[in-house]
């Protein structure tokens, strides 16, 4: 019979495929990552003991397999384009569809009720994950490095090639997106909820 | 010449909402820390904004360790 975590850890592909492009920024170097990372966690499901969550497991396997791939891939350094950065982080026009001239906002956010209640529902996580998609590419994974993976502002200027500034601003500009379309597709609709 | 800090220099919800964000980063100054409660203690709005980083920040951190 097949071991039902087989298909548990089948389900957390999407995520690791998020977090493997966050780090990568090549989608079929990231597969790639994901594919190693699942094989080698069936191979050694045994040892997983269940003291942090599987996905925590998985991402702990996946990393390793990450920093095996960027180091393969250092010499192709010069195929990362940072000119996705230079659009997001100097134009402050994304600015202005968000706040009118005199500085308010053009669509006053609204207060959530029982956001917690949200983090218990399977629906609200997709929504989520769409919200994610969303997101610009730049923004999207310092987004994902930051506040999901946890990395310090400094290594993540680091490995992107950026200013603390650019950093401050493209997170500055996720938030507020993520913010918007959580209201929009989530917390502004009640029938979303029931 | 000095600025007098009990004179909080105000700020709109645009740069409020920036202040916000920036102190996940770092460490506000006396300063903009000083402006921003100004701000915050007259504007619902941005009040409603500084829960919802709140909430990203949680979720994007059960999010980490598999969602629901």
């Amino acid at each position: 019979m097949t071991d039902p975590r087989f298909a548990q850890i089948e389900s957390h592909r999407p995520y690791l495929l998020r977090y493997a492009l966050s780090q990568l920024r090549d989608g079929q170097l990231a597969e790639e990552a994901v594919q190693e990372a699942l094989v080698s966690a069936l191979e050694n499901l045994s040892t997983f003991g269940g003291k942090s969550s599987l996905r925590t497991w998985l991402t702990s396997i996946l990393r390793f397999k990450v920093i095996d791939l960027q180091r393969r891939a250092i010499s192709d350094r010069a195929h990362f384009e940072l000119t996705d950065f230079a659009a997001e982080a100097s134009d402050e026009g994304w600015m202005d569809e968000l706040f009118d001239e005199t500085g308010h906002w053009r669509q006053a956010p609204q207060a959530w009720s029982d956001p917690e209640a949200a983090l218990e529902q399977r629906r609200f996580w997709e929504v989520f994950e769409r919200c994610l998609d969303r997101l610009p590419a730049a923004g999207g994974r310092v987004f994902f490095k930051r506040e999901i993976v946890g990395e310090e502002t400094e290594t993540i200027c680091k490995e992107e090639g950026i200013t603390a500034s650019n950093c401050w601003v493209i997170l500055h500009r996720a938030r507020l997106q993520l913010r918007a379309c959580l209201e929009m597709n989530w917390f502004g609709k009640e029938s979303a909820r029931s | 010449m000095e600025k007098n800090p009990r004179e909080a220099e105000s700020v709109d919800c645009r740069e409020a909402s920036r202040l916000l964000c920036a102190a996940y980063e770092r460490k506000l100054s006396a300063t903009e820390s000083e402006s921003l409660t100004y701000h915050l203690d007259r504007c619902f709005m941005c009040r409603n904004f500084d829960s919802q980083l709140k909430f990203l920040h949680t979720a994007a951190e059960r999010f980490r360790s598999g969602g629901k």
